[in-house]
């Protein structure tokens, strides 16, 4: 028993000894203590020396390190979640200890590692010593590590053993009632009342807001909005359909690139004129999806992944290429698209283009759940469930697989004709692989086959990397690890897809759905 | 059912969004008005009188100068590179009537999208006055519109394609080199000093690489040359043998090549072991720098290129002695445009102290349309790279290219 | 173990298909005949000295791709997942080679001459550089995929894929963090200086085999030898192969199931490991960013090949290679379009054979 404590809480001190390692050679100890700082507003005061915020983050990562260890205990039993808490906290001070001596060899003989080591500058290691002379600041990297990993550790026991946990259970479940009694409130008789309410709410938040938060948040926002669009695409095509298409940023690109040449002065000055760019973007991009499905019905899973993906590159690299810089201007790309006219009159500011893809989610969203619960979504979630037996239940696969590949690839080919415009420029590099990445991830990160996961996840790829800005170069880095971390947290994405299932006990969603079809119809 | 939950989703969302604006919007508004409110003779009247008014400083606080650079992915080497030696220049400013300066280099990622971004970002930031970039073309001319609107003077360190400069926008200017008259310059020297008939061209497949080739290409033949065959390589590759195979079996007598030195290097190193011994290797000034002596080391020699960095002057040294000392590597190691880094920032921050007004009330008055007047009227600012006069489509360096060749392992002016 | 089982379909879309098929292929095999023709025959555009080097750069790079590209048909072979992240796998290895040949330099033998111990011993310390880059790639992959894969073996499909991908975004930017952005050179020793190599002549102009290009090719084929012996004839091989048949009878079997997992995570990345080395040694970059583009690259192979068959994916390494080494001199296209040409191949192969030029040996778990 006594061994297991000691062999996890020794893992659980190594585990963030070696973190603790890494972002010190990545220079995050120091970038985060110029954040604290920041947020502390000292910086030009002066008056609290820059390595008390350093301390600071020795600490929370030892508060931390006791917290983990102590909350593997099972036994509820105070002293246990002590001693966890210490011995973690001891080894990762032990490893930072170890670190820091080198540290203060380094320093001492003057040797700069930065030839190897990108972020290791003398006053760098100094200050990761918290400025002390050598010994003190060893014990010191040592001591708050330790200290705070027993103070973790005693957190730990308090909470579990305090009316804390309890107060915690309470709120939960007070939030968790709350959302209840909400859920019920909407689909209850107040039903439509509530629907109203909502509807009002929401119109207003949709025309108001982008008047008032400044052409930044447009911007941003305006993006998110674009990403929902492919997002919804995507979705047909892999959340539905169940093919996995990793090019398809090039539907996005050839609704860019229609936009951009019939809708600027260079290279062609066609100047057709927003809407009818947009129209005959939307088409080629279905056709360019049906005209690459046609080949690949027999492929499935990885295989079509990447055939999607060579067709992508293949675009991208068209765009770009001597052969056709006369047509699409090369890698210089197209700029001063023209922006859309409203009988007559110029909507080309951010607020107008703000409306615009507000407008083009709204229909993407109608399109995708019509299409979703239609007969059409049913032959879909067959194939995607299983292909063979869809078949064999007398479902036309190609034709249905085509369709699918030709409505997603139309969603890109309107937002990419919107981002265009919006932009006023398109160049090659923007429809690269790692976009065509980014959308796949949105769409699992926030649930697939759902429209409040897809546009969860489109703030969370397009959004979270914006908000991540004060990172700096952090800013992948903590993006790469928090698509890991939400991938094991939450394998089914943000928002889960609720499957219909047979035990509906009054089943009103069928009722509703006839309802809707008749108001469509 | 399911229409509902999404607009409780909606809903949600966009509340969080309405709690979000007020917290943004009121810090602007009061930034942006600030001249107006304040007592109106503490105002100096440039303000009043200014297209775009004044940014206002308290002593103590930082006048921000935004630049756009890609500071993740493959391209980060360029962006990492020209900030640290714009943050040099901050950093020479020193204190200006109580007020600092600071280059704040937000990522843009090279790409257009990123470049739209972070200008939005930057023009939604009242403290931020003038734009030290963006890096590449693609950022540079989704940003510019932005710029326009909110009056920020731009001088880009190394943005290069023509057209950026064709437009008429009066915000946009740019000391880098540019690829008309580099690419003249270049094929006459091929052609009449170096004797070269049948000559191969080779670019990177981006902007800058291929607007240079087009336009040697364009006047070598003018000049009754041939050009024997035009290939683009794929930058971040590191094998081109199979693309200089090719070039060789038509007996090229040079090979130009429009890129920058890591692909340069390589190149000027596979030329030895594809039967491209005896053609000359002819690079630009992407290709110039420490780095190619090291990489190519004896295959390298009697490579030309071209140099806007006169050589070793004494800022030039001081420059190079306090970026080694401040980043641990040479500067012109990352990219080659550590220096113009420098440049371009400490231009626009002499160019904000020579319009900015200390009001009555102590504070700094930067009017913004002035400013960008003042930096399209650059005049004989002496850089490290060179000096900088700004014309009227925001050229500012125009002066003629000085060619330069390895002999021995170093780089000397060629004759 | 079922190449794709024929259904009883009479239906009008697969109908078209039916013809739709061989005309799109007889349509592109005229006009590669046609482009062939004329660039062979007519224009005779090329020397055989010319084709002799596109020969060699082909091969060589083929080696390394089919090398990067066996890890990820191992992988694949058994957990029916993409590792997005194998290319970074290569590129730590790739710098491991970089600091060992660094390391190794500064080490001085003898001042008189000045001779370092990378020069004094210069096969000791290419096994060096081997070994080291191969462990720590091989423990990357390991620790890869004990984080971020093991507990998502029972989500779906993608959710793997998109940890994948997210840990190819980190472990790239710690990577440039770490390191810096910074290209380095990797110093071989003098035996193996880049560049040199034996000359023979062919229609007047010497045509150079460099000795690099040679010690890449020669250990690619050895270590894929090895993996095939491995995989055939001990132990691990048969546990790995009823693995990837089905991993519930191989547990019943008494095969431990996730130590065999973690095992071909280790070879897998001990390959990358060493391809990574190999390529530092032969093109003598090494950043942040130099596993991305081998790394698609050889997932293409891989996928050409038939992924999940070893020999597949050596095959498709090498008919890559060729295809982008001699593909534009052949067609008489411009040499930027080469991964045009090589997706298009990829795109016509799987047109005829969805899997693959080798078919697949996967169990019907995959499909």
């Amino acid at each position: 028993m006594n061994k297991t404590l000691l062999s996890q809480s020794l893992r659980v001190g190594i585990t963030f000894g070696v973190i603790h390692l890494f972002l010190l050679l990545i220079g995050f100890n120091a970038m985060l203590g110029s954040l604290f700082a920041d947020i502390a507003r000292v910086k030009q005061s002066g008056s609290i020396p820059a390595s008390i915020f350093l301390v600071l983050y020795c600490a929370l990562l030892g508060v931390w390190a006791g917290y983990s260890a102590a909350k593997k205990e099972d036994a509820n039993v105070f002293g246990r979640k002590l001693v966890r808490g210490l011995i973690a906290g001891t080894v990762a001070g032990l490893i930072s200890a170890v670190v820091s001596i080198i540290f203060a060899v380094l320093v001492t003989n003057k040797i700069d590692p930065r030839k190897y080591l990108a972020v290791l500058s003398l006053d760098f290691m100094r200050a990761s010593l918290f400025n002390l002379p050598v010994v003190q600041g060893v014990a010191a990297n040592f001591g708050v590590l330790a200290g705070a990993g027993l103070a973790g550790g005693l957190l730990t026991a308090l909470s579990s053993f305090s009316k804390v946990k309890h107060a915690w259970k309470n709120f939960a479940g007070l939030v968790k009632g709350g959302l209840e009694k909400i859920r019920y409130c909407t689909s209850g008789k107040y039903h439509l009342l509530f629907k109203i309410i909502f509807l009002v709410v929401l119109a207003a938040a949709i025309f108001f807001l982008p008047t008032k938060w400044g052409s930044y948040w447009n911007y941003v926002i305006g993006t998110v909005g674009i990403y929902v669009i492919l997002g919804l695409g995507l979705n047909l095509i892999v959340g539905l359909s169940g093919q996995l298409v990793l090019g398809y940023i090039a539907f996005f690109a050839i609704g860019a690139y229609t936009m951009a040449l019939l809708n600027a002065p260079e290279p062609h000055n066609l100047m057709w004129g927003f809407w009818p760019a947009l129209a005959l973007g939307v088409v080629l991009a279905a056709f360019a999806g049906i005209l690459l499905g046609l080949p690949l019905m027999r492929l499935r899973g990885d295989y079509l992944a990447i055939v999607t993906l060579g067709f992508g590159e293949i675009i991208r690299i068209l765009l770009k290429s001597d052969l056709m810089t006369s047509f699409t201007g090369g890698p210089r790309g197209i700029q001063d698209i023209k922006g859309p006219t409203i009988f007559g009159q110029p909507f080309n500011t951010d607020v107008n283009f703000m409306y615009l893809i507000i407008g083009g989610v709204l229909i993407s969203m109608f399109i995708y759940n019509r299409l979703k619960h239609s007969r059409t979504g049913r032959a879909w979630l067959s194939i995607r469930e299983d292909e063979t037996v869809a078949r064999a239940s007398g479902v036309n696969t190609v034709k249905y697989k085509l369709l699918a590949l030709a409505l997603g690839a139309a969603f890109a080919g309107l937002a990419g004709g919107i981002f265009a415009s919006r932009n006023q420029f398109t160049g090659p590099d923007e429809h690269a692989l790692m976009a065509s990445i980014n959308v796949l991830s949105l769409i699992i990160v926030g649930g697939m086959g759902n429209i409040p996961g897809t546009i969860l996840g489109a703030f969370a790829l397009k959004g979270l990397p914006e908000i991540l800005r004060e990172f700096a170069n952090f800013r992948l880095l903590a993006f790469g690890a928090l698509l890991v971390v939400m991938m094991l947290s939450r394998p089914e994405g943000l928002i889960p897809s609720r499957r219909p299932t047979l035990q509906i006990p009054e089943d009103p969603q069928s009722d509703e759905e006839n309802k809707e079809v008749s108001h469509v119809d | 059912m399911k229409a509902m939950k999404l607009l409780v989703v909606l809903t949600v969302l966009a509340m969080l969004f309405t709690a979000c604006a007020p917290a943004a919007t009121p810090t602007a508004a009061v930034k942006t008005e600030a001249p107006a409110v304040a007592p109106v003779d503490e105002v100096p009247a440039v303000c009043a009188s200014d297209a775009f008014g004044c940014a206002v400083f308290a002593p103590g606080e930082v006048v921000k100068l935004g630049m756009g650079a890609p500071m993740t992915g493959g391209d980060s080497a360029f962006g990492l590179d020209i900030s640290q030696g714009a943050f040099l220049a901050a950093k020479d400013a020193g204190d200006f009537n109580g007020v600092t300066f600071e280059v704040v280099a937000e990522d843009d990622g090279g790409s257009p999208e990123g470049g739209a971004a972070v200008a939005n970002k930057f023009a939604a930031d009242p403290a931020v006055v003038a734009i030290p970039g963006h890096i590449f073309s693609g950022a540079t001319a989704a940003a510019m519109p932005i710029y326009e609107k909110a009056g920020f003077p731009m001088l880009s360190p190394s943005a290069t394609n023509p057209a950026l400069t064709t437009k008429g926008s009066p915000v946009f200017n740019r000391i880098a080199f540019t690829d008309a008259i580099q690419g003249a310059f270049a094929a006459n020297y091929l052609f009449e000093k170096l004797g070269v008939k049948k000559l191969a061209l080779v670019h990177d497949g981006q902007d800058y690489g291929k607007g240079l080739v087009e336009v040697v290409a364009k006047e070598f033949a003018a000049l009754g040359g041939e050009v024997v065959a035009t290939e683009a390589i794929t930058p971040k590759e590191t094998d081109f043998t199979a693309v200089l195979s090719a070039l060789a079996s038509k007996a090229p007598e040079a090979v130009y090549f429009g890129g920058y030195t890591t692909e340069g290097a390589i190149l000027a190193n596979q030329m030895k072991q594809t039967g491209l011994e005896n053609a000359v290797f002819f690079g630009c000034d992407g290709t110039y720098g420490a780095d190619f002596l090291e990489r190519t080391g004896p295959n390298g020699e009697g490579a030309f290129a071209v140099s806007l960095t006169p050589p070793n002057t004494e800022a030039k040294l001081v420059f190079d002695a306090a970026y080694e000392a401040a980043y641990g590597s040479k500067p012109g190691t990352l990219s080659p445009f550590s220096w113009n880094g420098y440049d371009v920032t400490a231009a626009l921050i002499s160019m904000v102290k020579s319009v900015a007004v200390v009001g009555g009330d102590g504070k700094v008055y930067v009017p913004r349309g002035a400013l960008v007047a003042a930096v399209r009227g650059l005049k004989d600012h002496v850089g490290i790279s060179g000096t900088f006069t700004c014309q009227e489509n925001g050229e500012c360096n125009a002066s003629g290219p000085l060619f330069v060749v390895v002999k021995d392992g170093a780089w000397v002016p060629a004759p | 173990m079922n190449e794709s089982v024929p259904l009883p379909i009479a239906r009008k879309g697969s109908q078209l298909l039916k013809y739709l098929r061989p005309t799109f292929g007889v349509v592109v095999l005229l006009f590669i005949l046609y482009r062939l023709y004329s660039v062979l025959v007519i224009r005779h555009e090329y020397g055989a000295d010319t084709w002799t080097r596109l020969l060699i750069t082909g091969l060589i790079i083929g080696g390394v791709y089919a090398l990067i590209a066996i890890g990820y048909t191992l992988v694949y072979g058994i957990l029916f997942m993409i590792n997005f992240a194998h290319g970074e796998v290569m590129m730590l290895g790739a710098y491991a080679g970089f600091f060992v040949f660094e390391a190794l330099k500064s080490i001085k033998v003898s001042s008189e001459p000045p001779l370092n111990f990378s020069n004094a011993n210069p096969v000791i310390s290419i096994i060096i550089a081997f070994a080291v880059g191969m462990t720590v790639s091989a423990l990357s992959g390991f620790l890869l995929e004990k984080i971020a894969y093991r507990p998502l073996r029972k989500a779906p499909r993608l959710v793997p894929l998109i940890s994948a991908i997210g840990a190819s975004i980190f472990l790239q930017n710690a990577a440039q963090l770490l390191f810096s952005p910074q290209l380095r050179d990797v110093t071989n020793p003098e035996i193996l200086r880049r560049g040199i190599g034996w000359k023979i002549l062919i229609n007047g102009s010497n045509v150079i085999i460099p000795y690099t290009g040679v010690f890449t090719f020669a250990l690619s084929i050895l270590l894929l030898i090895g993996l095939y012996i491995i995989v055939r004839k001990t132990k691990l091989g048969r546990a790995m192969r009823a693995v990837a048949l089905d991993k519930k009878t191989a547990a019943l079997m008494g095969i431990d199931v996730d130590k065999t997992i973690s095992q071909t995570f280790l070879i897998s990345g001990a390959l990358a490991g060493a391809a990574g080395v190999m390529w530092g040694i032969h093109n003598g970059l090494v950043y942040y960013f130099v596993g991305f583009i081998p790394g698609i690259k050889a997932f293409t192979a891989a996928v050409l090949g038939g992924i999940g068959n070893l020999p597949g994916a050596m095959l498709g390494g090498l008919f890559l290679g060729l295809i982008e080494s001699m593909g534009p001199a052949a067609l008489g296209i411009n040499f930027q379009l080469k991964d045009v040409l090589a997706f298009a191949i990829l795109i016509l192969v799987l047109t005829f054979r969805p899997s693959g030029l080798l078919g697949e040996v996967l169990s019907e778990e995959k499909v």
